[in-house]
């Protein structure tokens, strides 16, 4: 059991600063170490995809529903992917049950935008019948333990469940939808591996994947999604300012750890095959 | 638009050699995981795993009620938030919570209460979180069950534990422990709860039809799954020691 607070105390908020500026965390990490990861993917059978991702102590189960619905007007050819977010009360007294707050439609949005931008989900291939009938796909994360960095591990979530996606594959027959019992799976729905990375800073400290001390602490966030040669989503969140600098200098370590951390974490083995 | 795929029910809910469709005996409960003090956050928690039902207990308490005005003067609340995930289930639902969700939150409150000594706790509040992460009929009996051990893990004082199972009629016989789609396709179903303290049924619903000397059936064999139930959930609250005594005991464990 731990206490969480709103507010940390000054001895401890100067611990922590006193230990970055000697380029140390106080959990023993370098500045530009991620936390342990550890993943599990289609744990949940009613779910056409799912993963349960620990970051550290933070925890997150995504899970992966599809529907069947009439295109966009202007894109009449493509599928539909939303991510949706939800901090669970039981994840941390700092979260209140209700209608979703700012941090989870913030969780929900810079996870859906680094997806979205980068060549990730082939949208084409939800196509079942142009201006008729696509999937929609809903992307829904869920928070079961908050240690901080919900981003990242939201990311990775959200990402492990599209590789380990498997939808009942649809034909349009005369004027409606058959299902032909073959599977669209995650090979074929995913392309480019987006990877969100966050930044914390504090004074004019940077570091990566601030925990839940750090996160407290922090005077703001930014989160970077890139892909293996390009940025594709930036999201500056808290009251810190970056210079010009430092955001050069993020975007390439955002790069290198980026295509570091998808090469550890290797998320194509969470494929699944239907034979 | 028509889709073809539904839920389908099958015509018999037996097999040839007279066991139901998963394989179990008209008596036997699905396989049953339980764990405590999964969550570092919350001050009790507890997972379960109850034949693909997979979930999360959390308990905060006492604490500061909020809203203010739902406290009350001499004695504590008791709040039971019953939560599914949106692909819990077939076809994906609504994040919002519907009138299930808060119908069936509100049987479990009426259901722990009794446990409780809230009289002992007033103006404050105990909230209980319970997730459903995925979802095989009998949620509500599953979530009475991890609701109390993550209560007990929280360590607020308790007359006993409380144990829940769903008994029903299939095919015209009776059984323990309907899975989904013996819920769905089956003719009546009864999920109930005991609470140990005094042995008396806590939480009590029925769906479908059965004759007067039915009901005294339902309920002995509900009583011995409960039993079963009951013996899990002890272990689970004790293994959680034991594991603390190993690690600050060397490995050893003091009887």
């Amino acid at each position: 059991m731990m206490s969480i607070r709103r507010v940390i105390s000054k001895i401890e908020r100067n611990y922590i600063i006193n230990n970055l500026k000697n380029e140390e965390r106080i959990d023993g990490r370098g500045l530009w170490d991620y936390r342990e990861w550890k993943i599990k993917h289609n744990l949940v059978a009613s779910a056409e995809g799912s993963a349960d991702v620990c970051l550290g102590d933070t925890r997150v189960i995504t899970g992966l529903k599809y529907e069947v619905g009439e295109p966009f007007p202007d894109i009449p050819d493509e599928g539909v992917c939303t991510v949706m977010a939800e901090l669970l009360p039981l994840a941390s007294p700092l979260f209140e049950r209700g209608p979703p707050d700012e941090q989870s439609i913030e969780l929900a949005r810079v996870v859906d935008r680094g997806i979205r931008h980068a060549d990730c989900i082939q949208t084409k291939k939800l196509c079942i019948k142009e201006n008729e009938a696509v999937y929609i796909l809903f992307v829904d994360i869920y928070v079961i333990n908050y240690s901080g960095n919900l981003i990242d591990a939201g990311g990775i979530s959200a990402l492990t469940t599209l590789i380990s996606s498997h939808i009942p594959e649809g034909k349009w027959v005369d004027d409606h939808v058959e299902w032909t019992g073959g599977y669209i799976t995650g090979e074929t729905i995913v392309k480019e591996l987006p990877i969100v990375l966050t930044f914390g800073k504090i004074g004019d400290i940077i570091f990566i994947d601030p925990s839940l001390p750090e996160e407290l602490i922090c005077d703001g966030k930014i989160s970077i999604s890139v892909t293996k040669d390009k940025v594709t989503s930036i999201q500056k969140s808290g009251a810190a300012t970056f210079s010009i600098d430092d955001i050069q200098m993020l975007n390439k370590k955002a790069m290198e750890l980026g295509n570091l951390l998808r090469d550890n974490l290797n998320l194509w083995q969470y494929k699944v095959n239907i034979e | 638009m028509t889709l073809l795929i539904k839920d389908e029910y099958p015509e018999k809910l037996f097999r040839e050699d007279g066991k139901r469709l998963d394989g179990r005996d008209l008596k036997e409960l699905r396989p049953i995981k339980l764990e405590v003090g999964i969550l570092n956050n919350a001050d009790g928690s507890a997972y379960l795993e109850w034949g693909n039902n997979k979930i999360f207990a959390a308990v905060y308490g006492p604490r500061e009620v909020h809203p203010h005005h739902l406290a009350k003067p001499d004695k504590g609340i008791l709040r039971v938030f019953y939560r599914m995930a949106t692909f819990s289930v077939f076809e994906r639902k609504r994040p919002a919570p519907g009138r299930r969700e808060k119908e069936i939150s509100m049987i479990i409150t009426d259901c722990l209460e009794p446990v409780l000594f809230l009289e002992l706790y007033p103006g404050t509040s105990f909230e209980v979180f319970i997730d459903v992460i995925e979802a095989d009929g009998g949620t509500r009996c599953a979530s009475t069950t991890v609701a109390a051990l993550a209560l007990a893990d929280a360590g607020i004082p308790m007359k006993s534990l409380v144990s829940s199972v769903a008994v029903g009629k299939i095919d015209g016989k009776i059984v323990v422990d309907l899975s989904g789609i013996e819920d769905k396709a089956g003719e009546a179903d009864l999920p109930c709860a005991i609470t140990w303290f005094n042995e008396e049924i806590s939480l009590l619903q029925f769906d479908g039809d059965m004759d007067l000397n039915e009901l005294d059936t339902f309920l002995k064999l509900a009583k011995d799954a409960l039993k079963e139930i009951y013996e899990m959930q002890l272990n689970a609250l004790k293994s959680k020691y034991i594991t603390i005594q190993e690690k600050y005991n060397g490995g050893q464990v003091k009887q």
